[in-house]
């Protein structure tokens, strides 16, 4: 395979090459990955699957210019990530990615429809808020505070969040973790909309393995490693599948 | 408003009780600065103004009689802007209605209304008129306090006779800013006042035809740095005259006080805010650190979003410059308010046509600058670790503190002797070292604040008690106009009421030792006075030497002498033949540069075989007596003036002390403010950010008064410790403070009674408690389950 992905810039989104990723803690040092190579295809839908602590949440955080790799290189497009300044790197965030976070982490002090805001405020196509969270069902609870929703619904106001912004680049920590079956069914359908009509690219990370039957490739982690990708044929539509 | 303003605002209504803690703060370092500052160029600008309306002299010189032929020259010198001779008299006023024989400065002032040196503004009434030669016109605070007006008639003692005089019209005189009557340190408007005489009508009563026994002048603007030169040269050319007193404007008393204090407002201003805003820079950033350290994951977030790392400093610092410019708003509001209170208290000082409190742009902008700067500096400091960390970093739960052993812990002995509670108190203590070190140190800035306070007071306190009390213990000093020998002494103890008379004689000469000299005065006193006994700083009498002479210690230091060395002495009046004497002790004093002599050592030193210049009296208390002394003083013709000691006391007590309690009372207000709001910072801090932990404690079965007492605990340690590192403190304080005041006349005693420091611990502690109660509202408050649930 060519070492040099710019050719293959509308092929790839983004193209992850020996990246590894240690966290020092005082004397100890985690290696959280280590010589990962990864690819993400414009428009695709990627479910990434593997054992807790197997270092799905750090891909993500790479990924969404979260963090930092201690070695290896991260391509956006044509572009190394790894190199961006503080300024590009805040831009990328705002433009191109939309993070739905695995704990939600919504403002405490502001509501759920104020919490959509503060992500539309920053991007150049937002879409409306309510229409966000008209998607994920929350029109009517426009006023909460975080504290005054259940798990699930915080986690939905999170991904109205993430896509109200409208970015190219969806990247979902665990987003139907604390939803129901029904309700997880039914944001699983709105993502693959998204992906579909609108062509957004979508990176999914999921304890749960009948969800990949739902994505165009699955990518299985483990200690820090990739040990498979595996592509699918024939996704399933959410509907079908067995949770 | 955008969303993050929307979070802003309803975090800073969340935090209500810190921000008020650290708002309060900010606000008494502004509203210090702001009056401090204020009253400064309140001061100084009426100072400059009044100056210059009065053409305020450079210099005078007090002279004997000279004819004003004679002065021409010095008019002629290039350095001499204009000079202006005068005549001056001290007289004795006797007002209908009034027993007490009251004093007052008989002060030539020309016929016609022209500009002059040292001019006057007139009040009420107007100038001279044509229609009487005598005619008098009286400065204001005299006239104010007697009800005179113009068209009254009032009756002077001029030269020995009775004048009656028509008041024509009430003036004040930038000469005459603090004005002060022979021997005292505080106006006396009751007591002495200054009256201005049609110059022939001067000239006429007190036989001064075409002389003067002033000079006034002023310089030109090159030799005004350099006045000392001048003055030398005149005296030199005037020496046949004879020359008592040369003064430049830096000499002259009225703008000695006022420079003085103005000297002093200076390097207040400047000290005071300082302390105090540094002590709410520092609790801002613990507040704002706690607040930052709360807010990771909301910061990581909203910079996962997008969000620059100058968007979300920005959002922090709107935060702080909130608190900034809120505290600094009442500051500046309560500053104007108590500069206000200020310029009243000099008004009731110092006479000025127009001392008002005037609102200073650049000031309260500085003070809303510091303050926004002080915040902005929290904020930096507070927010600067978290907004360093990566989004992904951030959005981590916070990193569990480290579980390390505190220093104490390996004090095996001692750990083991504390109960848990004291133990989970001083590792919360050790463990977020800049919250307790500023607890400390907001303690210690209160502690120093209330110790400076407290000297002050005492200060006062002993002041009056050594220098009137034990020092000059005469009821009445009766000043001769000229020299007298025993038989004033013994005509003044057979006044009515007298029970004790000594004799006295003031001999005003030149010191001199090598190149250091001082003018000054020697006072002759009996071996063995009991009225006015000179002593050491304990407190214990100075012997009056039989020979030779006992100098104060500011004296002494300033002409380089000590023990055993001579000293060169040169008499202004009379025969001015130089002598040497040895300095035998050393005395100390707060008041003047008194040099003592035995009275028939000092009279033999100036020629004479015993002089007295006047006598000091003790009256027997009974005021019938009183009445009677009074009636037979005023017939005395020899008499200059009566300075009455009891009257000096009673005026110092209600100007001095009466406003120093209310300058202490502020100070008591403002240290408790400080120790109010950084102990309610530091605890509800220290609350908010064990919440987990406290909440577990009351799942433990612990009430909400133990978890308070835990806190308690915590602020007891700090404040005791902070109180006792203040305490040297606020000593330093005082020391600065009084070297600031402290000019030849006046000293500021340092006292350091044990009663000071108790006084410290104990507003310390009434303040701690009283926050305390705040604190445990807090605690009442707390939802406890809450405080489980939520996820840091
Ligand atoms: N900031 C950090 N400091 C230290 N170790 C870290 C840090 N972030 C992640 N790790 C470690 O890196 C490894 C991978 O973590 P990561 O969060 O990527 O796991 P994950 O696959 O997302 O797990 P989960 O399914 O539980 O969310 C884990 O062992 C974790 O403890
Ligand atoms: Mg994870």
């Amino acid at each position: 395979m060519a070492s040099h992905p710019v050719g293959n810039s509308n092929h790839h989104l983004l193209r992850m090459e020996n990246v590894g990723k240690v966290f020092q803690m005082g004397e100890v040092a985690v290696e959280a990955l280590r010589n990962v190579t990864l690819e993400v295809r414009d428009g695709e839908f990627l479910v990434m699957v593997g054992p807790s602590g197997s270092g799905k949440t750090t891909i993500l955080n790479l990924i969404g210019g979260l963090d930092g790799v201690s070695s290896g290189r991260l391509w956006f497009r044509d572009r190394d990530l790894t190199a961006f300044t503080p300024g590009e790197l805040t831009r990328y965030r705002r433009d191109t990615v939309g993070f739905v976070f695995q704990f939600y982490n919504l403002v405490p002090n502001l509501t759920a429809y104020e919490n959509v805001l503060v992500s539309t405020e920053l991007s150049r196509e937002p879409m409306d808020p309510l229409e966000a969270l008209r998607l994920v069902e929350l029109d009517e609870r426009l006023d909460h505070f975080p504290s005054q929703m259940s798990g699930g619904e915080q986690q939905r106001v999170s991904i109205a969040r993430a896509i109200a912004k409208n970015p190219a680049l969806l990247l979902c920590d665990e987003p139907t973790g604390a939803l129901d079956f029904e309700t997880g069914k039914r944001v699983l359908r709105l993502l693959l909309d998204l992906n579909e009509r609108l062509g957004k690219t979508v990176l999914l990370i999921t304890h749960n393995s009948a969800i990949a039957q739902v994505a165009d490739r699955v990518v299985r982690l483990r200690s820090g490693q990739v040990v498979e990708v595996h592509d699918n044929p024939r996704p399933l539509p959410p509907e079908e599948v067995v949770w | 408003m955008s969303v993050l303003d929307r979070k802003l605002h309803r975090e800073l209504r969340g935090h209500a009780g810190m921000l008020l803690a650290v708002t309060s703060i900010i606000a008494v370092g502004v509203a210090c600065m702001v009056t401090l500052a204020s009253s400064y160029r309140n001061l100084s600008e009426a100072k400059k103004l009044y100056y210059a309306q009065c053409q305020m002299a450079d210099f005078s010189i007090e002279l004997k009689k000279v004819p004003l032929s004679e002065l021409d020259q010095i008019a002629a010198w290039p350095e001499v802007a204009a000079i202006r001779p005068r005549i001056q008299q001290y007289v004795a006023v006797d007002l209908e209605g009034v027993s007490e024989p009251l004093n007052g400065l008989a002060l030539s002032l020309p016929d016609r209304r022209q500009p002059v040196i040292d001019d006057i503004a007139v009040r009420q009434g107007g100038y001279f008129t044509d229609r009487r030669d005598n005619e008098v016109i009286v400065n204001e605070a005299f006239a104010r306090y007697h009800r005179l007006r113009p068209g009254q008639w009032i009756k002077l003692i001029l030269n020995n006779q009775q004048q009656e005089l028509f008041v024509v019209g009430t003036s004040i005189s930038s000469e005459f800013v603090y004005l002060l009557g022979a021997g005292t340190i505080t106006p006396d408007p009751k007591r002495f006042g200054v009256f201005y005489l049609k110059q022939s009508f001067a000239e006429e009563v007190f036989d001064f035809k075409g002389s003067a026994n002033q000079v006034l002048g002023r310089l030109s603007a090159a030799a005004r740095g350099n006045p000392k030169e001048v003055l030398r040269r005149a005296e030199q050319r005037l020496s046949d005259y004879g020359v008592f007193t040369t003064t430049p404007l830096e000499d002259q008393m009225s703008n000695k006080f006022l420079s003085q204090e103005i000297k002093g407002l200076e390097s207040f201003a400047v000290v005071t805010p300082t302390m105090f805003l540094a002590v709410a820079a520092l609790v801002l950033n613990v507040l704002l650190t706690r607040i930052a350290q709360q807010q990771r994951t909301v910061i990581g977030t909203l910079k996962a979003l997008g969000y620059s790392d100058m968007q979300v400093f920005w959002h922090f610092l709107k935060f702080g410059l909130s608190v900034g410019a809120t505290g600094g708003l009442i500051g500046c509001a309560l500053g104007w308010w108590m500069a206000s209170g200020m310029t009243r208290i000099y008004q009731s000082f110092f006479q000025f046509p127009e001392l008002e409190n005037r609102f200073h742009w650049s000031i309260h902008l500085t003070g809303l600058g510091v303050s926004a700067g002080c915040a902005v500096l929290g904020c930096f400091r507070g927010s600067k670790a978290v907004l360093k960390l990566r989004p992904a970093a951030a959005m981590r739960p916070n990193p569990p503190r480290s579980g390390k052993t505190v220093v104490l812990e390996r004090i095996g002995w001692l750990w083991k002797a504390l109960s848990t509670r004291w133990r989970m108190v001083l590792r919360n203590l050790l463990r977020n070292r800049l919250r307790t070190l500023a607890g400390i140190f907001g303690a210690a800035m209160g502690g120093s604040v209330l110790v400076n306070g407290f000297m002050m007071e005492k200060s006062t306190q002993y002041f009056l008690d050594f220098q009137f009390e034990k020092v000059l213990r005469s009821d009445y000093d009766l000043l001769f106009k000229d020299e007298r020998g025993r038989e004033a002494l013994d005509e003044a103890a057979k006044l009515p009421g007298v029970d004790r008379a000594e004799p006295m004689l003031d001999v005003s000469c030149t010191f001199s030792n090598g190149s250091y000299r001082k003018k000054g005065s020697i006072t002759g006193l009996l071996a063995h006075a009991q009225l006015t006994v000179p002593r050491d700083l304990d407190g214990r009498p100075v012997r009056i030497p039989a020979h030779g002479l006992a100098m104060t210690r500011i004296m002494a230091e300033h002409l380089h002498l000590k023990v055993g060395d001579r000293v060169i002495i040169e008499p202004i009046k009379g025969e001015k033949i130089a002598r040497t004497a040895p300095v035998v002790e050393i005395a100390d004093s707060y008041l003047g540069t008194a040099v003592y002599a035995e009275i028939h050592y000092l009279s033999r030193l100036v020629g004479e075989e015993f002089a007295v210049s006047g006598v000091q009296v003790l009256g027997d208390g009974n005021p019938r007596h009183r009445e009677a002394f009074f009636r037979e003083i005023k017939q005395m013709p020899a008499l200059q003036s009566i300075a009455g000691r009891k009257d000096m006391v009673r005026t110092l007590q209600e100007t001095l002390l009466d406003n120093q309690r209310v300058i202490i009372d502020i100070i008591l207000l403002f240290s408790g403010i400080v120790f109010f709001g950084s102990i309610l910072n530091s605890s509800l801090v220290s609350l908010a950010e064990r919440q987990r932990e406290l909440a577990t404690l009351r799942v433990l079965g612990y009430g909400p008064w133990e978890i308070g007492g835990l806190l308690f605990r915590e602020s007891a340690i700090t404040t005791l410790i902070g109180t006792i590192l203040g305490m040297p403190l606020g000593y330093l304080l005082t020391r600065v403070t009084a070297a600031a005041y402290a000019s030849d006349m006046f000293r500021f005693p340092i006292i350091t009674t044990a009663d000071i420091w108790l006084w410290t611990l104990a507003y310390a502690a009434v303040f701690a408690l009283l926050t305390q109660l705040a604190v445990q509202r807090a605690v009442h408050k707390m939802d406890w389950l809450d405080a489980l649930k939520v996820q840091e």
